[in-house]
């Protein structure tokens, strides 16, 4: 994980199957000029970032120090930020709450449902164009329309979900007033949208050379069989990026809650997110948002770190990733 | 080799570093100056004006911005309409860049910008232009005085009303309601029209203006006028609040939310009452454009009244921010649209109630051609002696918010009034701190 | 890693290209995997009912009156054809094609610029190797943990400082400095073409820019096609960036429009929801469209070079 541990280790190259090996002199010129190109083609995001994130990131950071209205200067109070909203803010810990309850349940229930329905859009069904664009539809359908449908479809009596439950016997709860079933509520609305997932896995899928699955038919190995030591193994990498990108979305999730409940009733659906909006934007308390903000950095960053520690032992690349 | 790399990496660090900090320093220094109003610079002739809200309000401003333009023409005067749920963001966007508009719509939240000074006092502008604010405006212009000066003019001003359905009060053989029935009277008649699940005789006061005038109406307050401290939880607030509850589910003469949602999706008391299935319905000048053209048999009659009279009002001002680069011009233009002409498109359009007494009170509004039914409009003068001054404190934003956290399961009838008003209380004194006048 | 069980197919990949011609002759009928038998259609026939009811609603409530919306009887299934609404969406004071015009600039110019940008850089990140290179990737995935939202006064504050307000800059120029999610993405793909194709190259005397230039590149069109798909749907579907930034009528985008028709000038009052779902119908049909028709460059290209693909 250390800088100096990835440098020079690379010179004396893992031998590489059928690399021919040039001379020690030559490879060094040869990475020099690798790492020259290294730096030339990241070029486009580091003039990017320094332009246009970096500043802000270390304003932001000087603002959570300090109590800004946006108006009239910022005035320093060192922690208080910090030590407020850790330890006498029960708003706070409620919405914290929220967002990890929100977090780790839509995470793997919405790789779940793509990883699903990308393996049944990837067979030779009819209309597959069809049935492909369906699930991605939701992500091109403007949220304040979705928002104001998913008021209609989890109505108490007369939404057709939970007409759908009385069906089976079953009282559906009063979703979007009570405070026991919001956040289910939104965690529906986030599986709705899981199609975004598919598509890539889709493109992963159709990268997996079909001479596997020949392979596998001859040996006689079943459907489910060949899901697990062929499909799932090679989409390992996309379903990582699915991973990393559903923590960093999750537990920053702010249009459906913002548009759907406003975080209510009584906080019981208010995330991160929105909270930080709320003080920065509706209250004006731009530096305790600002703290809102990169305290929920370090816990995505946890999450993060976590998710990449493990993925040596379950992402499987076709090459080692180079450093 | 590895000497040259840590090099390479070192520079690049503080390269960061450095152009990072130079682009905060850059991009941000406005911030560390205090913000101070500006001399009126007489070469700036672009005035853009922000509002908010749907296509007929963007008719009817542009109608008016028409008009000034004509009477002055040595300005360009441009408008501005930003969608409403984004108003607030995009000028707070605006004038902490020192962007801000020069002509600018307010409304409950203005004194988050006075109590800034982020607005140009208007008083001696005022005095100047000779502008009997009391006679022109009436008690509404409180509203907009922060600590003893005046920050904006108010420009649109109507009260709650009571819309009724003459059907359902014919059916039942009962009297149309009057500014002067009491809570006894109204509950009689709510009651009386009440017909089970199947028609309601009210639609509830569960929205913060309706209650906030419930607990004016019984000698209490929100926040106390004189200190600007919360009164949540006084005896009269309570007491207003629990019969405002009783209306849903004691004497379920109100359609409680889920009542509501059985009528049909994105249901609420507005819709329900176009339909025929609420009596009497209490809400802004807004519903009459819908109503107007509809087939119901209907009419408006003043809010009722309690032990005093109080009604809330909804409104909006217009305001000078401080970054306006020319506030006398600024002004003149914000003299002339809240004048009798630049008034006149509010009413003819029926946009909403003019802020000017003279244009509420002219035919131009309580006759207007848009209007074919036997409505009777002289409700909103007639309502507005009866109007609170309201307390709009500077942490409206944050006092609303908490209200609505801790009222949620108190209009699901899950907790009575006192002990849901000692639990909003107990929020609300955690940031609102008295008052410094 | 080893313990995964396909360790040994990829084994054969750099054997793959000779071998398919024979295999594909000898296969009478689709692939197990491929099939689609009756529980197939079950599944799919459940879950687009799922995915359908939302969308049917959309259409019911942009086919209702003024009345029926005011009165908040909106219904899932279509009662009444009221198609006048989908002509009175271009009958508002609002320049509903010039809209259009700038939504598509915005979206197009957008979508290049991530192309261009993120397939250099997540190439760089896939292939090449140099000092500091990890410590770099983590801020690049770290600056898409710090909410948009906290940093949207500061960036308009540089915005300012360029004059580049109530322009198409501040929503274009980023997209040509590429972005973390497509960074990754990138990266993630291009580490699943085999190395012995770059080292192939390399002793045929290709540098890495050749590499990048003829012989990866091609090979990551299905991403760069993704790339540009979700680049050109975000920018496309999205208001809050030009809400901020554009102040002229003239230069809003589309989506911005739809927002316009939810304004009201009261909380309590109703929007014109037919009309939004009008509006919205509209804004997303392009987008449907481009996702309709581009998808088979994503899907049906084929990564790998010993495949031959299911067509």
């Amino acid at each position: 994980m250390t800088i100096t541990s990835s440098a020079p280790a690379g010179t004396d190259a893992p031998s590489r199957r059928g690399a021919p090996r040039p001379t020690r002199q030559r490879m060094t010129q040869h990475r020099r000029k690798e790492a020259l190109l290294f730096y030339l083609f990241i070029s486009p995001w580091v003039i990017g970032f320094l332009a246009f994130m970096a500043g802000p990131m270390l304003f932001s950071i000087y603002l959570s120090f300090t109590e800004w209205d946006t108006f009239t200067p910022p005035r320093w109070i060192g922690l208080e930020n910090y030590t407020t909203l850790l330890f006498d803010d029960p708003v706070f810990r409620k919405v914290m709450f929220n967002t990890f309850f929100y977090s780790l349940i839509s995470v793997p229930l919405g790789m779940g449902v793509s990883l699903f329905l990308a393996n049944l859009l990837n067979k030779k069904i009819v209309l597959r164009k069809f049935f492909r664009t369906l699930v991605y539809l939701p992500h091109l359908i403007p949220l304040v329309a979705v928002a104001l449908i998913f008021q209609m479809v989890l109505a108490p009596e007369a939404g057709p979900l939970n007409q759908m439950l009385s069906w089976v016997g079953i009282t559906g709860p009063n979703w979007l007033m009570d405070p026991a079933w919001v956040k289910p509520a939104l965690i529906l609305m986030s599986l709705w949208q899981a199609g975004g997932g598919t598509i890539l896995l889709l493109a992963g899928m159709n990268g997996i050379p079909k001479e596997f699955y020949e392979a596998a038919e001859i040996d006689g190995a079943s459907g489910l069989q060949q899901f697990w030591t062929i499909t799932f193994p090679q989409l390992t990498p996309v379903i990582f990026f699915n991973l990393i990108m559903g923590i960093i979305a999750s537990f920053q999730v702010f249009a459906q809650v913002f548009i759907l409940t406003e975080g209510g009733p009584d906080n019981a659906s208010q995330m991160a997110v929105p909270m930080l909006f709320d003080e920065a934007f509706v209250f004006y308390n731009m530096g305790y948002g600002s703290a809102i903000a990169w305290i929920l950095f370090v816990v995505i960053m946890v999450f993060t770190a976590i998710a990449f520690s493990t993925s040596g032992r379950w992402v499987f690349y076709e090459t080692e990733v180079r450093r | 080799m590895r000497q040259r790399r840590t090099l390479d990496r070192r520079t690049l660090l503080s390269g960061t570093v450095a152009a990072a900090g130079a682009a905060t320093v850059a991009g941000c220094g406005q911030i560390f100056a205090e913000a101070e109003i500006k001399e009126p610079d007489p070469s700036h002739t672009r005035f853009v004006m922000t509002v908010w809200g749907g296509e007929p309000d963007r008719e009817a401003y542009q109608a008016r911005v028409d008009l000034a333009q004509e009477q002055f023409p040595e300005y360009e005067i441009v408008l501005q309409l930003i969608p409403d749920a984004n108003y607030a963001q995009k000028v707070q966007t605006m004038i902490s860049s020192d962007t801000g508009p020069d002509i600018m719509q307010v409304a409950e939240d203005i004194n988050v910008y006075s109590s800034r000074a982020q607005l140009v006092p208007l008083d001696e502008m005022i005095a100047e232009a000779g502008i009997d604010m009391e006679r022109t405006f009436g008690d509404v212009r409180e509203g907009y005085v922060f600590e003893g000066s005046t920050y904006g003019i108010p420009d649109r001003s109507g009260a709650a009303i009571l819309y009724y359905n003459r059907d359902l009060f014919d059916d039942k053989g009962i009297e149309y309601p009057t500014g002067d029935w009491d809570w006894e009277t109204f509950l009689a008649a709510a009651t009386e029209l009440t017909e089970g699940k199947e028609q309601f005789g009210f639609g509830g006061a569960s929205w913060w203006p309706l209650w906030f005038s419930l607990i004016e109406q019984n000698g209490g307050h929100v926040v106390d006028p004189d200190t600007g401290l919360p009164q949540i939880n006084s005896e009269e607030a309570v007491d207003a609040l629990q019969w405002a509850q009783d209306l849903f589910f004691a004497h379920e003469v109100a359609p409680s939310e889920v009542d509501l949602s059985n009528m049909g999706p994105d249901m609420g008391p507005d819709g329900a009452f176009e339909q025929g299935l609420i009596a009497m319905n209490s809400t802004g000048f807004w519903a009459i454009g819908s109503l107007a053209e509809g087939d119901l048999n209907w009419d408006v009659a003043p809010f009722f009244r309690g032990r005093e009279q109080a009604v809330s009002a909804f409104g909006s001002a217009l305001t000078i921010p401080r970054s306006a680069r020319n506030s006398r011009g600024s002004f003149e233009i914000i003299q002339f649209l809240t004048g009798v002409e630049g008034q006149g498109p509010i009413a003819s359009r029926g946009q909403d109630v003019p802020a000017n007494i003279d244009v509420q009170t002219s035919d131009t509004f309580l006759d207007p051609e848009w209007m074919d039914e036997d409505v009777d409009l002289e409700v909103f003068p007639n309502s507005a002696d009866m109007i609170s001054s309201r307390q709009f404190i500077p942490e409206w934003n944050q006092m609303q918010n908490t209200i609505t956290d801790a009222t949620a399961t108190f209009w699901l009838g899950q907790r009575n009034a006192r002990e849901m008003a000692d639990d909003l209380q107990e929020r609300l004194e955690a940031f609102i701190g008295p008052s410094s006048s | 890693m080893s313990a995964l069980p396909t360790s040994s197919p990829t084994a054969t990949v750099s054997e793959a290209p000779g071998a398919p011609a024979v295999l594909r002759s000898r296969r009478p009928r689709t692939l197990k995997a491929f099939r689609a038998g009756p529980g197939t259609y079950a599944l799919l026939t459940i879950g687009s009912a799922i995915f359908m009811v939302p969308l049917i609603f959309v259409v019911s409530i942009s086919l209702s009156t003024d009345q029926t919306v005011s009165s908040g009887q909106l219904s899932v299934i279509p009662r009444e054809f009221h198609w006048q609404n989908f002509v009175d969406i271009f009958a508002t004071t609002l320049p509903v094609g010039q809209f259009f015009i700038n939504s598509v600039i915005i979206s197009v110019t957008s979508a290049f610029g991530q192309v261009l940008s993120s397939s250099l850089v997540g190439f760089a990140f896939a292939r090449l190797r140099a000092p500091g290179k990890r410590i770099i990737f983590y801020i690049v995935i770290a600056t898409m943990m710090i909410p948009a939202q906290i940093t949207m006064i500061p960036q308009f504050f540089i915005f300012t400082e360029l004059g580049w307000i109530d322009t198409f800059l501040p929503l274009i120029a980023p997209q040509f400095f590429s972005n973390a999610f497509n960074i990754f993405l990138v990266r993630q793909f291009v580490t699943r073409i085999p190395l012995e194709i770059d080292e192939a190259a390399a002793i045929d005397g290709l540098g890495f820019f050749g590499i990048y230039w003829r012989l990866i590149l091609p090979m990551m069109l299905p991403i760069l096609i993704a790339i540009s798909i979700f680049t050109m749907t975000a920018m496309w579907g999205d208001f809050m960036g030009p809400l901020i930034y554009i102040n002229s009528e003239e230069k809003m985008p589309l989506a911005l429009g739809v927002q316009y028709l939810t304004s009201t000038s009261q909380d309590l009052q109703t929007p014109p929801w037919n009309l939004i779902m009008v509006g919205s119908i509209f804004l997303s049909l392009p987008m449907i469209l481009i996702y309709y028709f581009g998808q088979r460059y994503m899907y049906e290209m084929n990564l790998s070079a010993g495949s031959a693909g299911v067509k």
